[in-house]
């Protein structure tokens, strides 16, 4: 049978990998960033970017949505067709990266952890790169295997992040289905969603040689406590004269304030993105949610990320106004707990679609729009204190199966996958009683899928599927 | 001999095996075979054998699980082992509870609820040592029979703890113990511990609902049993066949779908 | 008489503690402010595994990519091992332990009850001030379990004590070259710090008698990691004709604090542990960490550096390939050997003990 997504999910162009990349001297040990990691040109940056590369990924995006309108909906379809705004989302993205390639020597570049208090390096005008993102999309590309492997054979355990490992790999390689990454001028790293971002960025800033900003946030074991707000409000204060250090100039408090208005408002819109899907049937899936998540993490803070929010809202409510379904017969309506597969998206939502299995809601994105309340632009320091202590990994399991029952009565559902995924222990552990718990309280199926984000050595089809359909079994049984 | 009602296959990773049942859900025939590489011709073969011998009809209704389950076409519908071993065990022994069962790739713990159907399940981390192919090498490596392994750890004198839950480092561990002049029986004992340790971290973690059943080939092993049953404070019941559960469920889902009892919607492909 | 009939058991240790009236604390790794539990009448038991804990009750917990001192010590505490301790403190070392934290205060409730400590990963001038509130924050919690607030009196003698003992441990490793003890023994005496009341160690640890300097008795080693479980190891070790002259150990040389004179009790505390040497799990930048273990190599004249890592333990893997490479351009060799916790040595490890002191030779 088909499938039934006529336009490709892809983020950005397929690159080959960097031509002459480095190879570390010795085995085992990591000596020294690739040679791809070299400057770029205002003149290459001007052609490559503004005068060719913008206009290319307008052309392109206006064909995918006359491609994504133009499309007949076949009988054996499981899934509606894409929304028409993805092909929006594709062209900020790889125009995202597009830029990147251009950036290093053009414009200040910060790599930054997806948790980061980034709308002040947004505000002094840095490129912002976000690593995880990059990570993930090699996960989507089933680049991950070849990249990781470059930091595998420099010595990085498999039982590491594969994050980090991808992100280590093109640092040491070179390699990257997205042309070039630029190199950093500045890391900002901020532990609000693990430790293990504090060890990477410990390794980039060693391999790079260039200053590191973390932010850290102890563990909310239960409510904030003044001196933990009061330790990160210091800390977010602390990055301005590095960054000013770095930019050359100073904080212009204007732009500040307009970027978080932009992140804040962004984030209102997705949350109400998000919360459409407590319609029956809901317009979209989680795995659309992974998927449109790009601009709310990569872009927070720009206009057009409010824009492209609203707009996809807009689609949605039509949808919901005309009834259609992501999923054409849904049936079960199912949680996603933790990240998503990276690298098995699509099989997943069509696996699960043609049992009329809508996965309709994920703690994962939920972690950017359930803040959004707490930013303030008025009062900038002490709210972004707030936000950046109180992720969802930063507050204690407990937490999050209150958030998890709460989707079970709000969304109406069905069942409950908990992704177990070996790179992410702050997600995972707990899960074990999670699991149990929302089985035995709400007498719901619950399923233990273990995975990893992205390194698909960690996944065997043969077992997870059986496993899932197991589980759609279950609900099947309950009729 | 009754007609055969309702045909189930289990391709599993080691063996093949074929269960007929009659209209009333008894097994009129069964094979038992190592798994073929190509399981959908072994299946065919199978099937020939069955008919020329049971008499069966081509139109009777079949049901393929285990992990080739996809590979054989010729089947009504296929269905995942953890619903096919409740619904056999349910139907073997007659009664709800909590069922184990240790595969070569897979270990499942499955509450079965009132009807015979799967009501929770838990399977093994891909990385622990909780499968019978845990057993099953380190037994080759000690050169130990398959089939004494479980005599030889309950006869033992002592125990000796296996603490490590990766495979590779468990034989690390235990060819140290033998360097060190531990007796071979205790340390088959502290590994057949170690293999029911991580079995019950899942049975509490669905829940043990008393009896606690054990199903598969692992079951034939008299270690596995006792030890399961100390850790539920009551013998395990084990079905007489329990190789064939699989199998058998898959006959009896085979045999209910044709009544319409089944109501799970058919698998689109 | 010989150190281990010196030293007494942690079943003897805990009796006569409790005969006291000192209330048990267990706590798990790495660093935690001692003198803060001694003012509060509490002595601390340190759980590190341990390995001879049956994995099942753990596993039912936490997934098999968990580290195995969270899942044995969980394992250790829910088979009652712990029962005499009123509660049960876990310093956020990792996300395994933040992880373990969570899933004991949340979904299992133990009769004790679960206290914690959050320490920053950098120096800063933030770092520090937060620190203090966070120690006077576990002090609270102290206070609420002991129902009692510390004399001036109390916290004198707590922190007299404590930095008696810090010095002690100092003077172990600084001696170490005149000290009659070998490997096994030496570390048997540093890891009693993890049950000792902390004046048993004093006495212990500055009777053992100094004599002349002698060289390393083998091919001398750095050895670094988190534990040395199990102590056997030491064994191997010097069989395979190698001896530990210093060490980066989480359980041992990484502990090895400085108390400030100056500055009040619990800034006094927060710098000890601030200003510790280095240690991933508290965030020391990479060249900073190679540097000082570059230094302690070239001082006690190691040759190279033995890596006995936990299996799944983050902090110390990430920092492996660039230790690798700043101590290869120092031309130290190192290697890098994966454990869990068990009590008998897997011939694996044995057989690179091996090979590693064959290649130092």
């Amino acid at each position: 049978m088909s499938t039934t997504r006529p336009a490709s999910l892809p983020i950005a162009p397929a690159q080959p990998a960097a031509a002459g990349a480095a190879r570390p001297s010795r085995e085992g040990a990591a000596s020294k960033p690739s040679t791809a990691f070299r400057e770029s040109t205002y003149l290459k940056h001007l052609f490559g970017y503004e005068i060719l590369g913008k206009p290319a990924l307008r052309l392109q995006r206006w064909r995918d949505e006359q491609a994504i309108r133009a499309y007949e909906p076949k009988p054996t379809d499981v899934l509606s067709p894409p929304l028409v705004c993805v092909a929006q989302m594709k062209e900020l993205m790889t125009r995202h990266y597009l830029e990147g390639r251009y950036a290093s020597g053009v414009k200040k570049v910060a790599w930054v952890t997806s948790g980061a208090p980034a709308e002040i390096l947004k505000a002094f005008g840095f490129f912002l790169v976000y690593p995880e993102n990059h990570a993930a999309l090699c996960g989507v590309r089933r680049k991950t295997e070849e990249i990781a492997t470059e930091a595998e054979n420099a010595g990085f355990s498999r039982d590491l992040c594969s994050y980090a490992r991808t992100d280590l790999g093109t640092v040491l390689s070179g390699k990257t289905p997205v042309g070039r990454l630029p190199r950093p001028d500045l890391l900002l790293c901020c532990t609000n969603i693990c430790q293990t971002v504090l060890y990477w960025y410990r390794n980039l800033a060693d391999l790079f040689g260039v200053p590191l900003v973390l932010i850290d946030t102890p563990f909310l074991y239960g409510e904030a406590q003044p001196h933990q707000i009061e330790y990160v409000k210091r800390q977010i204060e602390g990055i301005i004269p590095v960054a000013e250090k770095v930019a050359g100039k100073a904080l212009d408090e204007e732009r500040f304030e307009s970027v978080l208005q932009h992140a804040r408002d962004a984030a209102d819109l997705w949350l109400e993105v998000l919360n459409r899907s407590q319609n029956r049937p809901a317009p979209m899936t989680a795995f659309d949610g992974f998927i449109h998540m790009g601009p709310i993490v990569d872009l927070r803070g720009d206009a057009v990320t409010v824009e492209y929010y609203r707009r996809m809202l807009k689609e949605l409510d039509a949808r919901v106004a005309q009834g259609v379904g992501a999923v054409k017969d849904e049936r079960y309506r199912v949680l996603w707990d933790n990240l998503p597969i990276w690298y098995r998206i699509g099989g997943f939502s069509k696996l699960l679609a043609q049992h009329g299995v809508n996965v309709v809601v994920s703690t994962y994105t939920y972690a950017w729009g359930e803040l959004a309340p707490l930013i303030d632009p008025a009062k900038p320091l002490d709210s972004m204190a707030k936000v950046y202590l109180h992720p969802i990994l930063n507050r204690s399991p407990a937490d999050k199966l209150r958030v998890m029952r709460r989707m079970v009565k709000e969304f109406g559902l069905d069942g409950v996958i908990l992704h177990s995924d070996r790179s992410c222990k702050p997600y995972s552990l707990g899960q074990i009683d999670e699991r149990e718990l929302l089985a035995r309280e709400l007498g719901l199926p619950a399923l233990l899928l273990e995975a990893d984000h992205s390194d698909p050595r960690a996944w065997a089809d043969e077992q997870g599927n059986a496993r899932l359909e197991a589980f759609v079994e279950m609900m099947e049984g309950r009729g | 001999m009754s007609a055969v009602a309702g045909i189930g296959i289990d391709a599993g990773s080691t063996t093949t095996k074929l269960v007929a049942v009659d209209g009333g859900g008894a097994i009129v025939a069964h094979a038992i075979e190592a798994a073929h590489p190509r399981v959908e011709d072994q299946v065919a073969r199978l099937l020939d054998e069955l008919r020329a011998r049971a008499g069966a009809g081509v139109g009777v209704p079949s049901v393929a699980t285990g992990y080739g389950r996809k590979l054989v076409k010729e089947v009504t519908r296929q269905v995942t082992e953890i619903t096919c071993h409740a619904r056999g065990v349910f139907a073997a022994l007659g009664t709800p509870g909590t069922l184990v069962d240790i595969g070569g790739q897979d270990s499942k713990v499955i509450r079965v609820g009132a009807d015979g159907r799967a009501v929770d399940f838990l399977m093994n981390d891909k990385c622990a040592a909780g499968t019978g192919r845990f057993l099953e090498n380190t037994a080759s490596r000690l050169g130990v029979p398959l089939d004494e392994l479980g005599p030889r750890a309950i006869g033992a004198r002592g125990e000796e703890a296996i603490s490590s839950t990766c495979t590779v480092f468990a034989e690390s561990e235990i060819i140290s113990l033998i360097a060190h002049g531990a007796e071979l029986g205790s340390i088959l004992k502290g590994l057949h511990r170690s293999l029911i340790g991580r079995i019950g971290a899942m049975v509490r973690g669905v829940g043990l609902e008393r009896p606690l059943m054990l199903s598969g080939g692992v079951a034939r092993n008299v270690a596995v049993r006792e030890l399961l049953g100390e850790l539920a404070g009551e013998p395990v019941v084990v079905p007489e066949d329990p190789q064939l559960m699989g199998a058998y469920g898959a006959a009896i889902l085979a045999l209910e779908s044709s009544e319409g009892r089944f109501q799970a919607p058919t698998r689109r492909e | 008489m010989s150190l281990p009939e010196v030293l007494p058991s942690r079943a003897e240790v805990i009796a006569r503690v409790k005969s006291q009236g000192k209330r048990l604390l267990a706590v798990m790794p790495i660093h935690y402010p001692r003198a803060l539990l001694r003012a509060y009448g509490f002595h601390p038991i340190e759980l590190w595994g341990p390995p001879d804990a049956p994995v099942a009750q753990g596993a039912r917990h936490f997934q098999a990519y968990t580290c195995d001192i969270v899942v044995k010590a969980t394992s250790f505490l829910l088979s009652g091992g712990a029962d005499v301790a009123e509660g049960i403190l876990v310093p956020h070392t990792c996300d395994a332990l933040q992880g373990m934290a969570a899933v004991l205060h949340d979904f299992v409730h133990p009769r004790q009850r679960v206290l914690t400590l959050y320490h920053p990963r950098e120096r800063r001038e933030a770092d520090r001030l937060y620190y203090v509130d966070e120690l006077a924050r576990l002090g609270r919690d102290l206070e609420e379990l002991a129902g009692k607030r510390p004399s001036e009196g109390e916290w004198t003698e707590a922190l007299a004590t404590e930095t008696a003992a810090t010095t002690a441990l100092a003077e172990l490793y600084r001696d170490r070259p005149r000290l009659a003890l070998g490997d096994r023994e030496f570390y048997t005496l540093v890891r009693s710090r993890e049950y000792l009341p902390s004046e048993d160690f004093i006495r212990i640890a500055s009777a053992v008698q100094r004599g002349a300097p002698r060289a390393a008795d083998g091919v001398p080693i750095l050895l670094s990691g988190i534990v040395p479980e199990p102590m056997s190891l030491f064994d191997a070790i010097h069989a395979a004709g190698a001896a530990v002259v210093a060490d980066d150990l989480a359980c041992g040389f990484r502990r090895v604090y400085e108390i400030p004179e100056r500055g009040s009790a619990l800034e006094r505390l927060a710098a000890s542990i601030l200003d510790a040497p280095a240690d991933p799990t508290r965030g020391t930048p990479l060249a900073e960490r190679a540097e000082e273990l570059i230094l302690r190599m070239t001082s006690t004249g190691a040759r190279g550096m033995l890596v006995y890592g936990v299996k799944f333990c983050e902090p110390e893997l990430f920092d492996l390939p660039r230790l690798r490479h700043y101590l290869g351009e120092a031309g130290f060799p190192m290697t890098h050997i994966e454990h869990e916790l068990v009590s008998t040595l897997g011939q694996q490890a044995v057989t690179r003990i091996e090979a590693f002191v064959e290649t130092l030779q």
